[in-house]
């Protein structure tokens, strides 16, 4: 998700750090403006849409409220404000930390932080973990941090050997003084160090001595992914704990005629509401869409949700949600017009511009997608204690802790302080678990039942129920001037909105359904003249955040046509990008380093073709080449990709790979076989056995290269940008190798 | 009352033999490192070691396991000494890590049956939606 950004540096100048020691520790925490650090927050409703980028509201007085602890062990203890869904961002934060720290990397261990104001993104102002931006948001934050705690521990070494602070230097986890060769480590100093004045302008360490920011340090978290110990929400066990298994309505937009009887060997059975700001479309607050069914072990719960007999009442609306109407609706908008049409950009007069020439005109279809995260949905909810000092805590997958927090503010009534929420590993994310239906539904359980309450989805509920990424029709028009550069493009892109969905009476253009498609947020190519249309779409299939978002659509677009452009130019494909990039220098670095590594141009082996496309998202450039062949009728076989990323500095290179290489894959699967269809209101998709997904067999040799960058280029995110790029570069290849043009994805419905 | 025997420990479990294994582990053994991902045998996070061999577990009565030797994700090595989950750590291949017991558990199971590093590769059908393959492939390729 792409989100205003605000300096870091500014962010942190309204915050300052606060010391302290306990039991001989000493403590580094952030305080907030003002020194208020629990602010009211009025309810869900209110309160989600901080995750849109709006001042957090939510705040908790964190019992562990602290960014990072120096026990008398030499312990470094750094807890982080992201949720780590497989990223690495664990490790990489807390590489921030030791860096400035000058610590030694063995000595630092790593938590998930508890939902806190003190923790939350400056990127956004928020706990949620979105839009490729936890290194971006923290990492001025976290430098500083380790920088702080540093001087303070130099300044009560000082203090101790009573010399100027100048003569004291850190040194991989202890102060040396630099006359004497004394030596104090850091948990000598701990205690002292708590008591000194904080600085307010710790030097950072300088770009030519940094140890271990742009080092691919092996990821704390991966040792306990390889023996099981590892907790994801889903592992969560509380004493007393029973087990929910959700059924929803059959179709969106049904709700529940009357609530079944309990069924033979379960404990009882919840009807669900939708709380204000948890459903989307045709989900509205209040209505009852779903029942969970309570057992005493989790298998019992799903058998029993799966047989239940349940009264639904389904309105004729839900019977005329279908996906190919809603395609041949955009078709009606894209050829007579929308009644919501919202201009993203305009340079220089298209109208003038195509009235010369014959334009080029293609329309991309892109279907819905789900986002089927492997661990799916789950929360586990206790609530205990007598009112008024009840508690409620929480344990989930949450990509957003702000959220969760408001949710379960909205549903108990509890104030913040009483509500505990604690981020489990997430079994992946992919945008689906920013979501809180299923937080909201856990603490309804909690509540109805007055148990502790493990609640989950199955599969075939996490297919049937997501908010999926929106659908779209994309029309472009151009044009080529006589040196075969663009001279007009008309871009209009139909699809239902995400942040309409959410907030219906905006008129401002929704960001991330052009996102990928407009010089300020796509490829800076430089095109004449440039009409960016959004037609909005009214199909109220709930839709939501997945990996990349609109560059997902926008991308397999606009990369296409340019492909397309330049074939009817007979140009390079890779040429003729280049001759639109002359005024973005780093684009076009990052479009030669791929063109280089892959050889463009040079020999290819018999029965392949190779396509090239570019995406510009996140702050980040991501350049791929893919070379495939087609063995058979009806399939495609992905031989190699070389990819170029710059993404400014690299916290840690081989994450960023890692990252790379699975927005790729995640590509892949959506550009060849991956959709969901409706019929009346129903997923075409059940389960993994109607879907498709790459398999180990099938995985292409991906070459990453990261681009050398000026460090005072501002950093780029890396979870999202590997995936727009592939699917358009998969169609360009494609077309060269067959002479068919896909403008339709998947290649391979299932 | 049935017994079962897992990672060398015997257990009396009070279920019915039509409980699948899999939530017999983790909802009544509490060994929670096998995962739920479909219940349809279709995705592999469930796999576990009986007698040796990589079985899925979502849809397996646990009434068949009686009598054999089921080793989980917990009960590979004491200390991920196992060469497998070595070449995982030295590969840094799991991401969200969710798929990974699954993972390495069958990676085990067919090794275990003898067949050739080339030969699982190309009979793994194990769903990861981070996309971990080539990571996976790299450290099977190293055993």
């Amino acid at each position: 998700m792409t989100k205003p950004q605000e300096k870091p540096e500014n962010l942190m100048s309204r915050r300052s750090f606060i010391a302290s020691s306990i039991a001989g520790a000493f403590v580094l925490t952030l305080g907030l403006e003002g020194g208020k650090n629990v602010l009211a927050a009025s309810g869900v409703a209110d309160a989600l849409p901080l995750a849109e980028g709006r001042p957090n509201r939510v705040a908790t007085t964190a019992q562990l409220g602290t960014w990072l602890q120096i026990g008398s062990d030499e312990t470094v203890m750094i807890l982080v404000g992201s949720s780590e869904m497989g990223q690495g961002i664990m490790t990489g934060l807390a590489q921030l930390v030791a860096e400035d720290l000058m610590v030694n990397w063995a000595n630092v261990k790593v938590e998930s932080a508890p939902a806190g104001a003190i923790y939350a993104n400056p990127l956004y102002h928020a706990q949620m973990t979105v839009g490729s931006g936890s290194m971006r948001g923290y990492y001025q934050s976290l430098r500083l941090a380790g920088a702080t705690a540093r001087d303070m521990l130099i300044a009560a070494a000082a203090q101790t050997w009573s010399v100027p602070v100048n003569l004291c230097r850190a040194v991989n986890g202890t102060v040396v003084n630099t006359s004497t060769n004394a030596v104090l480590t850091y948990g000598q100093l701990a205690a002292q160090a708590a008591q000194m004045p904080v600085p307010t302008n710790p030097a950072l360490v300088p770009d030519n001595a940094l140890r271990y920011i742009g080092t691919g340090l092996k990821r704390v978290d991966i040792p306990l992914k390889v023996d099981g110990s590892a907790i994801y929400g889903m592992d969560v066990r509380l004493p007393e704990m029973v087990y929910a298994a959700v059924k929803h309505c059959p179709s969106f937009g049904g709700t529940l005629a009357q609530t079944p009887s309990t069924p033979s060997g379960t404990i009882a059975v919840v009807p669900l509401q939708v709380l204000s700001g948890t459903g989307r479309g045709t989900e509205t607050t209040g209505m009852i869409n779903a029942v969970a069914v309570v057992a005493d072990n989790t298998w019992k719960a799903m058998q029993a949700a799966s047989y239940l007999s349940a009264n639904w009442n389904i309105p004729a609306s839900s019977l005329q949600l279908n996906s190919d109407d809603f395609v041949a609706q955009a078709e009606g908008f894209l050829a007579n017009g929308a009644p919501d049409t919202r201009n993203a950009e305009i340079v220089g007069s298209i109208r003038k511009q195509l009235s010369w020439g014959k334009p080029l005109t293609n329309t991309y279809y892109l279907p819905y997608q789900a986002h089927a995260p492997m661990e799916v949905l789950n929360c586990t909810v206790r609530i205990s204690g007598q009112a008024p000092n009840q508690r409620c805590e929480i344990w989930a997958p949450t990509q957003s802790q702000a959220a969760t927090v408001a949710t379960a503010m909205a549903l108990t009534g509890l104030p913040i302080t009483q509500i505990d929420v604690n981020t489990t590993f997430l079994g992946g994310g992919l945008g689906r678990k920013f979501e809180q239906d299923f937080v909201s539904q856990a603490i309804q359980v909690a509540m109805a039942i007055n148990r502790p309450v493990k609640l989950m989805w199955s599969r075939e509920e996490d297919y049937a129920r997501d908010q999926y990424r929106p659908m779209a029709v994309v029309e472009i028009q151009a044009s080529l001037d006589g040196e075969k550069k663009v001279k007009s493009w008309r871009y209009r892109n139909c699809s239902p909105s995400i942040s309409l969905q959410r907030r219906p009476t905006s008129t401002a253009v929704d960001g991330q359904a052009i996102e990928g498609s407009t010089t300020a947020t796509g490829v800076t190519y430089s095109f004449k003249a440039r009409l960016v249309q959004h037609l909005v779409h009214p199909a109220n299939i709930p839709i939501g955040y997945w990996r990349s978002v609109g560059n997902s659509i926008n991308t397999f677009a606009v990369e296409s046509m340019m492909d397309e452009l330049a074939v009817s130019a007979n140009l390079d494909p890779y040429q003729f990008r280049r001759q639109h990039l002359q005024t973005s220098p780093r684009a076009l670095a990052v479009l030669d380093r791929a063109a280089t590594m892959a050889n463009w141009g040079g020999a290819v082996p018999s029965g392949r073709a190779r396509g090239i496309a570019l995406a510009q998202c996140f702050g980040s450039i991501v350049a791929q080449v893919v070379e495939i062949s087609a063995p058979t009728a009806g399939q495609i076989k992905i031989h190699n990709i070389w990819c170029a990323v710059d993404c400014g500095r690299a916290i840690n290179p081989d994450s960023v790979k890692a990252q790379i290489e699975g927005g790729i894959v995640h590509g892949i699967n959506a550009a060849l076989w991956e959709q969901v269809k409706f019929t009346a209101g129903k997923s075409s998709v059940t389960n993994f056995n109607n879907t498709r997904k790459i398999k180990l067999r099938e995985m292409p040799q991906i070459n990453i290269e990261l681009m050398p960058t000026d460090p005072n280029v501002p950093l780029g995110g890396v979870g999202e940008p590997g995936v727009p790029a592939i699917a358009p570069a998969i169609a360009n290849a494609y077309f060269k190798l067959t002479g068919t043009r896909v403008r339709r994805l998947p290649f391979f419905p299932q | 009352m049935i017994t079962l025997n897992v990672n060398n420990v015997s257990y009396q479990v009070n279920v019915t033999t039509d409980m699948p294994l899999l939530w017999v582990l983790r909802d009544v053994l509490g060994l929670t490192g096998t995962k739920y991902g479909c219940g349809r045998e279709l995705c592999g996070a469930c796999t576990v070691l009986i007698n040796g061999r990589a079985e899925r577990t979502c849809e397996y009565d646990v009434g068949g396991a009686v009598g054999k030797q089921i080793t989980t994700i917990e009960g590979l090595s004491a200390d991920r000494s196992h060469p497998v989950q070595q070449a995982w750590i030295e590969h840094q291949v799991p991401q969200c890590g969710f798929c990974q017991s699954g993972m390495i558990m069958e990676v085990v199971g067919e090794l275990n049956d003898g067949r050739p590093k080339a030969e699982i590769i190309n009979e793994v059908s194990n769903i990861c939606s981070c996309g971990t393959f080539q990571r996976i492939r790299a450290a099977i390729l190293s055993l």
